[in-house]
C-alpha cells in the first residue's frame, strides 16, 4: 500500500507522469499477480497485462482514494479473468496425445509444497486448495488489502457472506496446515 | 481403534472470530494454533519477486501510448465528432418532416387524400373538401329525387363547384327529374360560387341529353342577390349547365343547391 502519497501519485499519473504510474504499478502488480494465480491459473501474466491496459485507458477518469483504486484494479482483473475463462471454455480442448508426460501438470500436494518452502508461490498453491470463494475472499482481504465491504461489492456478495467465507477459509487453511504435520 | 483426543485448536475450528479478524488484518501475533495460517498469509503479502515486476516495461509502454495523446485536443475532437452526428440527425429529421408536411399539403390541395383526412384538411387549412367515394352507396334521396331544401343544413358549407365535374357523364346516373331545379336559378345566381345553380345542379335534367334546359335559369335572376356577378353562369345563359346534364354523383352536394333556393325563396320555384 502506498499511503499518503497515493493522491499525488495518482494525479501525476493522470497527467501523464510515467514515474508516478510506475510507482503505482510496482505497488499493485505483485498483489494482482498473486490474486490472478489463484483465480486464473496459467494465465495470470496475460490477464494482468490486459488489466493494466484497461486501467491505463480509464486512468484519467478515475476518482477515488487508494482503497477505491485497488478495488477498481482487482475488479477489472477479475472481469478479465472471467472473460478469459469463458473464452477458453468455448475453444476446443487440445488433445493430450501429442503431449509428453514431462509436459503434464504435476499433481503436487499443495500442503506439502507449502511446508517444504513457505514461499509466496507455495502459499498461493496452498490457498488454491480452498474453495474458490474462500480463497478469493482471503486474497482480496490480505493481498489486495480491501476491507469487507469492498470485497463484498467486488464479489457481489453481502458483507456477512464475505465474513463467513473468510472465516471458513482461514479455518480450512488451518486444517490443511495441521494435516500436513504442523505441530501445535 | 483408540480414540485419540485431538487438540480443539488443531483444525482451527476453535479459533474465535477475533483471532480470524486479526489474521485478516495482518497481525502476526495470534493464537499459537493459528500461527501456521499467519505464516501463510504473511507469505502471500511478502515482498515482490523480480518475476512479479517483469511486466513493467509492457505496462509503461501501454501507458506511454495513452499518455502521448494530449487531453484537451482529444476531448475537443471527441466533442466535435459527437456534435456532427447530432446536427446531422436533427437536420435529417427536420428535412423529413418538411417533406412529409409539404407532400401532405400538396395531396390535400390535389384532393387525393382519403375522405376523412381530406375533410380534416379542408377544415384545417382550407383544402378542397372530400369527394364521396364513387362506390359508396347512395341514398335515393340524394340522387335528384330529394325535394329542394332537404339538405339545407349542409348547403351552407358545401355549395360549390363539385357539381360541375359530376355532370360530365350524362346518363350514367342522371335520372333526376328534369325541371325540378329549373325554378331555382334565381338564388344561385346571387352566390358567387353557385356555378351550376342556374340550371339545377342536383342531377336534374334528362339523362343523356346533356343539355337540359339552359334557359330556365335565366328567367329568374331577379332575387337581388347576384346581380352584377360576372361569374354567375346562370345569368349568362350557360349553354351547358352542368346540373342539367344528368349528374352522375348528385348526392347531397347537389342537393345543397336545392337548399339555397329553399332558404331564400322557394316561392320562386316554378
Amino acid at each position: 500500500m502506498i499511503g499518503d502519497e497515493f493522491a499525488s501519485l495518482l494525479a501525476a499519473a493522470q497527467s501523464g507522469g510515467e514515474a508516478a504510474f510506475s510507482r503505482l504499478w510496482r505497488d499493485a502488480n505483485p498483489a494482482l499477480l498473486r490474486y490472478l494465480r489463484v483465480i486464473a491459473p496459467g494465465a495470470a501474466d496475460d490477464v494482468a497485462a490486459e488489466t493494466w491496459v484497461q486501467v491505463v485507458r480509464g486512468l484519467r477518469s478515475f476518482r477515488g482514494d487508494e482503497q477505491a483504486w485497488r478495488a477498481w484494479l482487482f475488479t477489472t482483473a477479475r472481469r478479465r479473468a472471467i472473460d478469459l475463462a469463458r473464452h477458453r471454455s468455448r475453444r476446443p480442448e487440445t488433445p493430450l496425445d501429442d503431449v509428453t508426460v514431462a509436459q503434464l501438470p504435476s499433481t503436487e500436494d499443495c500442503a506439502e509444497a507449502a511446508l517444504e518452502h513457505l514461499s509466496t508461490a507455495a502459499a498461493i498453491a496452498l490457498l488454491s486448495g480452498l474453495p474458490r470463494l474462500q480463497a478469493e475472499v482471503i486474497l482480496l482481504r490480505v493481498v489486495a488489502g480491501l476491507d469487507t465491504e469492498s470485497v463484498a461489492r467486488l464479489l457481489r456478495k453481502s458483507p456477512g457472506a464475505v465474513r463467513v467465507a473468510a472465516h471458513r477459509g482461514l479455518r480450512r487453511l488451518a486444517q490443511l496446515t495441521a494435516d500436513a504435520g504442523v505441530t501445535l | 481403534m483408540p480414540n485419540i483426543p485431538q487438540s480443539p485448536l488443531q483444525d482451527g475450528s476453535a479459533a474465535t472470530d477475533a483471532d480470524l479478524a486479526a489474521l485478516l488484518a495482518g497481525k502476526r501475533l495470534v493464537a499459537h494454533s493459528l500461527q501456521p495460517v499467519a505464516d501463510v498469509l504473511a507469505a502471500l503479502s511478502a515482498e515482490p519477486s523480480p518475476g512479479e515486476l517483469a511486466g513493467e516495461a509492457r505496462a509503461l509502454a501501454a501507458f506511454g501510448r495513452r499518455a502521448g495523446v494530449p487531453v484537451p485536443r482529444r476531448r475537443a475532437r471527441r466533442g466535435t465528432a459527437g456534435l456532427t452526428p447530432r446536427l446531422s440527425t436533427k437536420a435529417a429529421a427536420a428535412a423529413t418532416t418538411a417533406v412529409l408536411l409539404s407532400g401532405a399539403a400538396t395531396a390535400a390541395f390535389a384532393g387525393v387524400l382519403p375522405a376523412p383526412i381530406q375533410r380534416f384538411a379542408h377544415d384545417a387549412f382550407g383544402a378542397p373538401n372530400a369527394r364521396s367515394a364513387p362506390s359508396a352507396p347512395q341514398p335515393d334521396h340524394a340522387r335528384g329525387k330529394t325535394a329542394p331544401g332537404q339538405f339545407a343544413s349542409r348547403a351552407k358549407s358545401k355549395a360549390g363547384a363539385k357539381s360541375h365535374g359530376q355532370g360530365r357523364h350524362p346518363g350514367r346516373h342522371g335520372h333526376g327529374q328534369p325541371g325540378t331545379g329549373q325554378g331555382q336559378p334565381g338564388n344561385g345566381q346571387g352566390s358567387p360560387h353557385a356555378k351550376g345553380q342556374g340550371a339545377g345542379s342536383s342531377g336534374q335534367g334528362q339523362p343523356g341529353t346533356g343539355q337540359g334546359q339552359p334557359g330556365t335559369g335565366q328567367g329568374q335572376p331577379g332575387n337581388g342577390q347576384g346581380q352584377g356577378n360576372p361569374h354567375a353562369k346562370g345569368q349568362r345563359g350557360d349553354p351547358h349547365p352542368q346540373g342539367q346534364q344528368g349528374n352522375p354523383h348528385p348526392r347531397a352536394k347537389p342537393a345543397a343547391h336545392h337548399a339555397r333556393p329553399a332558404r331564400h325563396g322557394s316561392a320562386m320555384d316554378p
